[in-house]
């Protein structure tokens, strides 16, 4: 988006992406360049803001997982080596009990 | 916030110490000659230390999620801390070892996560949910992953919990002495 002043006049454009080209646009001069700029900033500020709060909301939900999470690997590889201690295998997927250590 | 999650993270020596207990099971479930004694010695001498940090941390987690889930109501907070302590009675059972009291407190903790979780997806289809608070599908997706890996997570850990008691039972039991209050509020 830009606001450009040529010859004491201002004038807008937007950027259009259509792939990897950029397209420049003519949206309009003097006060109708102005309000179109303004009406454009408060669009993207307020899709910044929309994000920025949908980010800070799954992080809240990672944030209440991961201790969960740290717990759970925590007690599986102590089960695991508990079991392997106790004299057990995992044979295709299934736990047996070795016949001799 | 990540900051703030380094509390609900193992001490680095815990780590440490499950490390090498896996590394330990895997060269005694390949065989390798005298891993499983060695293995043996390092479950009674880590164990109780594993044990201990992991339950605090369970101990933290379900705190942190009774919190939210009653969203600052004391009785609210009240009713599902005295609801926890029954399930931790019930799923553990008389004369549980340390182990199966971690095992114990890792289901409570992950019906916890998995309520939670539902319940603020369910509210994002509330009729009363204001427009400004509603997130769009995509975000709904996503918490519906997190959803899905904490269910995954939950139902995995009553399995583990089932395995380690019929297996446990018919095996000679590894000695830790460890000694866990699964009615520590």
């Amino acid at each position: 988006m830009a606001l450009e002043t040529r010859g004491g006049n201002l004038y807008y454009y937007r950027s259009i992406r259509n792939g990897e080209a950029v397209r420049k646009v003519y949206v309009g001069a003097g006060e109708i360049a102005r309000i179109s700029h303004e009406s454009d900033r408060l669009r993207r500020t307020g899709q910044e803001a929309e994000r920025e709060r949908q980010q800070a909301e799954l992080e809240r939900l990672e944030a209440l997982a991961a201790p969960v999470l740290e717990l759970s690997e925590a007690a599986e590889g102590l089960a695991q080596a508990h079991l392997v201690a106790a004299g057990y295998r995992r044979y295709q997927g299934k736990w047996k009990r070795v016949r001799s250590t | 916030m990540s900051g703030a999650l380094e509390r609900y993270k193992l001490p680095a020596e815990v780590r440490e110490r499950l490390k090498e207990l896996r590394e330990l099971s895997k060269k005694a479930e390949a065989g390798e000659k005298g891993a499983r004694a060695q293995l043996r010695r390092a479950v009674a001498k880590c164990s109780p230390g594993v044990i201990a940090e992991a339950s605090d941390i369970a101990q933290q987690a379900q705190a942190m999620l009774t919190k939210t889930i009653a969203a600052g109501e004391p009785l609210m907070e009240e009713a599902l801390e005295t609801r926890l302590a029954f399930m931790r009675e019930e799923i553990a059972g008389e004369n549980a070892s340390p182990l199966e009291i971690l095992l114990t407190e890792r289901v409570v903790a992950g019906w916890l996560l998995v309520e939670v979780l539902e319940g603020l997806i369910a509210a994002q289809y509330y009729k009363g949910t204001p427009k400004s608070s509603r997130l769009p599908p995509s975000y709904i997706i996503q918490q519906s992953r997190i959803l899905e890996s904490a269910t995954r997570r939950y139902l995995a850990a009553i399995r583990e919990l089932a395995r380690v008691r019929k297996l446990q039972a018919g095996a000679p039991p590894v000695q830790v002495n460890t000694q866990v209050n699964i009615l520590r509020r």
